[in-house]
């Protein structure tokens, strides 16, 4: 056996090394009989900020080649502006434009550069409004907010305990149901919000779609196998299987928040929304239901309240470090990816609820898993109107 | 059991390579070296310091553009100049057209100009009421392209259904007729295109009796779409914008100045021309020599052209542009710095008498 080794490891190194052979090929020799077409530049405006008297675009370069950004415009008109470190643009590199001005708060505004070419690129503002300053009353606001959306309706969802625990089989099997239907309206959820994300933050060259495609199956996959080796373990004790079905909804709900969390905390710091007391309610009744979901499959264990009180941080404070990270550096990339980690996470997490009650209930009851999932919809999509 | 474990791990390894190579996007590519940050001063008057560029197309020293145009707005193209049997006098005038050069327009900003002779505008060209303008054209471009005179002269001289093919060649002759400011550009179709890259400029009759001595300049007020929309991306007296602004035209108090001013802007049905500090006498394409009205504001539709008569009064810095402030934010501004002059200025100028 050991002689074959070195033939399988070369006939596995084989591909690679034609592969790299026909590249060399295709970008040296072959590099000026393939060139046709026009390669078009482009750059994104990904972030505008507005300071004292001052506009700042974060511009990159998403096109195919190098470009020089020479101007700068606020609203279509010519303004001097500085850019920082310098005008070249390299592929994916990013660069700051200064643009001295006295903007007006509240006004809407639309921010361009133009490159060697003369091609103008443009993003608009729907309200200019002071970027807010990096300080501790930041972070403490964005925590707040974290904390407001993240944690505590899930403390108060998992205030549901008590109630669940009276339920009949039915009944019990009803609310898994339903917790099921909330966490698939929050998986969909998190996919759309990830590709608005896409679609307006994102420059095309990163196959936004793709990526949480990608991203979704891939933490599906790794929650999969994480869930498998919780649920091994647990196998000993029953009673405790209902414990890592919870957990494993938190780390669910978790990722999904930590991704909420970075929508939110950016939408802060970008002035996109006017957060409003009624936003925070929306998101906290919203948000209820997740802690009712980590609830359900307790029910049947002897839960301690300090479990309890440590699932709902497991769920729950991602949003806060969410929040944090969105407001003070906020990368449409890295809020994609936790999005559709989310997703992924949560898909699992349904999957896993319902081989438990499979698991639980010799002949599974139609009507209260329908009747569950339903509802659960329902629920969501109603409270999501609120918001 | 054991392959689920190496599957787990797998997962694990997966994810790890993934979120490793996501850093390379999430990572901002810049790195702000430390340098100390210098000032600037912007045209609004506002500070900025940066370690960076400045990106200010006023702040352009503009000597690596490829046109000039404080040499441009001073230089006639009077011809070669030879008498006819008859007395007439004959001006021949030889204009190329190509359509294959990159042109600095504004700094760092390069675009494909379509010239007449290498230039954006084309030459100014200028002659006498009643002589015989002979123009040998040539197209060395790779589109068709012709030479339309505004004017009296026959159909056939019209520049109008006789595109010049590639290499081909053609001698357009007329009369100088009659005085005025006038202009010329490629008619052929799409005719908005051909003017929009920089086919055209300005054609001066002059009166046998010379008009009063003056300073002159010519003006062609013209744009450029860099990014094809339909919509000038930037504004210009004579072709760079801004530039008027950053290097004042330097005049002297009391000076007769003659502008030629052409509006020659596509996209904008309408362009217009406001002087700082004085007003000007105006004659509509210069046909007349009563003036039309004393101003400080022109309004030109596309292809109108007006000559300005005007002097300062007192010393200074003095604004013109389009009171479209639009244009004038996006490069049509332009200044007069004026001099005290104690002297009659006006004797001091060179007219450029036939031959």
């Amino acid at each position: 056996m050991t002689s074959s080794k070195p033939v399988l490891a070369i006939s596995a190194i084989a591909p690679i090394v034609l592969l790299a052979i026909m590249i060399a090929f295709l970008l040296g020799p072959a590099s000026t009989f393939l060139q046709f077409g026009v390669v078009l530049p482009e750059v994104s405006i990904e972030k505008i900020e507005f300071i004292e008297n001052e506009i700042q675009a974060t511009v990159r370069n998403t096109g195919p080649i190098d470009v020089d950004v020479v101007l700068a415009d606020v609203n279509d008109r010519i303004q001097p502006a500085a850019i920082e470190p310098d005008t070249s643009l390299k592929r994916f590199e990013t660069a700051l434009v200064r643009i001295p001005f006295d903007w007006n708060e509240g006004q809407p505004y639309e921010i361009g550069v133009t490159i060697s070419d003369g091609t103008r690129f443009a993003k608009g503002i729907d309200a200019a409004f002071h970027a807010l300053e990096p300080n501790m009353d930041l972070f403490v606001f964005l925590g707040m907010i974290g904390f407001l959306i993240g944690v505590v309706p899930i403390m108060i969802g998992l205030l549901w305990y008590p109630f669940i625990k009276k339920l009949g089989k039915n009944t019990f099997n009803f609310f898994l149901a339903f917790t099921m239907g909330l966490l698939v309206f929050l998986g969909i959820d998190a996919v759309l919000e990830a590709t608005e994300i896409s679609e307006n933050h994102l420059s095309s060259i990163f196959n936004g779609e793709l990526l949480i495609a990608t991203v979704v199956i891939l933490s599906f996959l790794a929650l999969y196998g994480i869930g498998k080796q919780l649920t091994k373990k647990t196998e000993f004790s029953k009673l405790s299987q209902g414990l890592a079905m919870s957990l494993m909804i938190a780390i669910g709900i978790g990722f999904h928040n930590l991704g909420e969390g970075l929508a939110v905390g950016a939408a802060i710091a970008l002035g996109e929304v006017a957060l409003s007391t009624f936003l925070i309610i929306g998101f906290a009744t919203h948000n209820t239901t997740e802690g009712l979901a980590i609830a359900a499959p307790l029910t049947k264990s002897k839960a301690k309240i300090f479990k309890m009180i440590g699932l709902g941080l497991i769920a729950g404070v991602p949003a806060i470090f969410g929040c944090w990270i969105g407001g003070f550096s906020f990368s449409p990339l890295f809020t994609l990816i936790f999005l559709a980690i989310g997703a992924g996470a949560i898909f699992q997490v349904v999957l896993s609820i319902f081989q438990y009650m499979k698991e639980k209930s010799e002949i599974l009851s139609n009507t209260s898993l329908f009747a569950g999932v339903s509802v659960g919809l329902i629920v969501m999509y109603l409270t999501s109107v609120i918001i | 059991m054991q392959s689920t474990i190496q599957s787990t791990k797998m997962f694990y390894i997966l994810l790890a390579i993934v979120s490793v190579s996501s850093l390379y996007f999430v990572v901002p590519g810049v790195i702000i070296a430390e340098e100390t940050p210098q000032t600037f001063l912007t045209h609004t008057g506002l500070v900025i310091k940066t370690t960076g560029e400045v990106i200010d197309p006023i702040g352009y020293d503009g000597e690596a553009l490829d046109f000039d145009p404080d040499k441009f707005m001073k230089e006639f193209d009077y011809g070669e100049v030879s008498v006819l049997e008859d007395g007439t006098i004959l001006r021949e005038f030889y204009i190329t057209a190509r359509d294959d050069q990159i042109m600095e327009i504004s700094p760092g900003v390069f675009y494909n100009v379509w010239t007449f002779n290498d230039s954006v505008p084309g030459p100014t060209i200028r002659a006498t009421e009643g002589d015989l303008v002979r123009i040998h054209f040539t197209n060395e471009g790779s589109k068709p392209h012709s030479l339309h005179f505004h004017g009296i002269h026959k159909a056939e001289m019209d520049g109008v259904f006789e595109s010049i093919g590639t290499g081909g060649k053609f001698t357009y002759e007329f009369y100088a007729e009659p005085v005025g400011l006038h202009l010329y550009h490629c008619h052929v179709h799409p005719v908005e295109e051909h003017i929009a890259h920089g086919l055209y400029g300005a054609y001066i009759v002059d009166p046998k009796e010379p008009r009063e001595p003056a300073d002159e300049f010519v003006f062609i007020l013209n744009g450029f779409d860099t990014d094809f929309d339909a919509e000038n991306n930037f504004y210009a007296a004579n072709t760079i914008p801004f530039y008027y602004q950053h290097h004042p035209i330097e005049i002297n108090t009391n000076q007769n100045i003659r502008a030629y001013v052409v509006n020659i802007l596509e996209f904008d049905a309408v362009n217009n021309f406001h002087l700082h500090g004085t007003l000007f006498h105006h004659y509509p394409a210069g046909t007349d020599t009563v003036p039309s009205g004393y101003n400080d504001m022109l309004t030109m539709s596309q292809g109108d052209r007006q000559i300005l008569e005007f002097n300062y009064k007192y010393p200074g810095l003095y604004m013109f542009h389009a009171h479209n402030t639009e244009f004038s934010e996006k490069g049509w501004v332009s200044s007069f710095l004026v001099k005290e002059n104690t002297d009659d200025y006006g004797t001091q100028v060179e007219y450029d008498d036939i031959i």
